[in-house]
């Protein structure tokens, strides 16, 4: 992902209303992190599995903050259970920023992502979790906020798959 | 020591603090014998350290509690090392350690009843202030204390395996009910607007 674009996500969270951020990092959208660590209107909470920067952030988002987790699209498998039982179930709002490894638009793909990416949707649409697939910087604002506004009225999470653009 | 005569503890010392709790016996418990709008009563293992972390981080100035299992924590032992480098100074966690799955009602036993050592685990992911408690007067006295000082804290409540909960009526709350209860009395004594509950 070229700097630019990374700056512009980043400051489309931001837009957003997005404050706190929990992450494991991967490999597609990995220069949000310095940025985000950087800015002072954003708290950054580095977690040791994606089943966690789940629950962290719907704690955080009942105590008053607006909370995205970060995420590769495995962990989408590693958390589902949190997603399902806080997210879902307990229906609290987070967005999940998800570097989208192995779908059709990862300019990265190889034999190693494409089973884990062709699961990937089936397995939101299973947990009942919205998303929407960014391939390129058009209205990417503009999208941050929706998905945001959507998560807070559905009272659920929502998925933002970046992929095309974003995996080169 | 068992989990019960704890909770009773604890519950007399509950002010403006906010619980968590996992999904076990502790919840009928704790809704049992706590009213307090503060409590968010997680319906699933695994999850409630995390979204006690969670609230922690947001609400720094605020005391938080989790109460949870050997079962449950040990669903998720990921939070310790994550605790490990947070060290959230308003946290403190109740560990109900009784060595089998009481839920599942054959009591099978947890690995805590071999050799897992979770206050080990604790010490060795960070939480310098980790310990085992094994009976009522320790919990008062050390546990309890625990709640007055600004420091993370994680406790191993050695207790004996207790079915006094299937004696006492389960918590009609739902889950969202119980949410937006939490969510308001936290708008309340914040004095702030939680955002997601928005405009209708």
């Amino acid at each position: 992902m070229k700097d630019e674009l990374a700056k512009r996500l980043v400051q489309g969270l931001k837009e957003a209303g997005i404050n706190f951020v929990t992450y494991l990092p991967e490999t597609r959208l990995s220069q949000i992190v310095p940025l985000i660590r950087d800015d002072p209107e954003m708290e950054l909470v580095a977690v040791s599995s994606e089943q966690e920067a789940v629950t962290i952030a719907v704690g955080a988002t009942l105590g008053g903050k607006q909370a995205a987790v970060y995420m590769e699209n495995t962990g989408i498998y590693v958390s589902s259970y949190s997603l399902l039982v806080t997210g879902k179930q307990l229906g609290v709002p987070i967005l999940l920023v998800v570097g989208f490894l192995g779908g059709v638009p990862d300019q990265r793909n190889s034999f190693l992502y494409a089973t884990i990416g062709n699961h990937t949707i089936p397995v939101l649409q299973g947990l009942g979790i919205e998303y929407k697939v960014l391939e390129d910087g058009e209205k990417l604002e503009i999208k941050i906020s929706d998905a945001v506004r959507a998560a807070n009225a559905l009272r659920a999470p929502y998925a933002l798959l970046f992929a095309g653009e974003f995996s080169e | 020591m068992i989990r019960h005569e704890c909770l009773e503890l604890l519950a007399k010392r509950v002010s403006d603090q906010l619980i968590v709790t996992s999904q076990s016996g502790q919840r009928i418990e704790w809704s049992h014998l706590s009213k307090h709008e503060g409590n968010l009563l997680v319906g699933m293992m695994g999850c409630a350290i995390g979204a006690a972390t969670g609230l922690a981080l947001a609400l720094p100035h605020r005391k938080v509690i989790a109460l949870d299992s050997d079962g449950s924590v040990l669903l998720s032992l990921f939070n310790l090392a994550t605790l490990g480098s947070l060290q959230p100074k308003n946290l403190v966690i109740y560990i109900f350690d009784n060595g089998v799955y009481s839920g599942s009602r054959i009591s099978y036993p947890t690995a805590t009843s071999g050799n897992a050592d979770l206050e080990a685990m604790a010490r060795g992911a960070g939480i310098k202030n980790a310990h085992t408690i094994r009976d009522i007067e320790e919990f008062n006295k050390q546990g309890i204390e625990a709640l007055t000082r600004n420091e993370l804290a994680f406790f191993v409540c050695k207790v004996e395996e207790s079915l006094l909960h299937r004696e006492i009526r389960r918590p009609n709350t739902d889950l969202a009910e119980n949410k937006y209860t939490f969510v308001r009395y936290l708008e309340r004594t914040e004095e702030k607007t939680i955002p997601f509950v928005g405009r209708g």
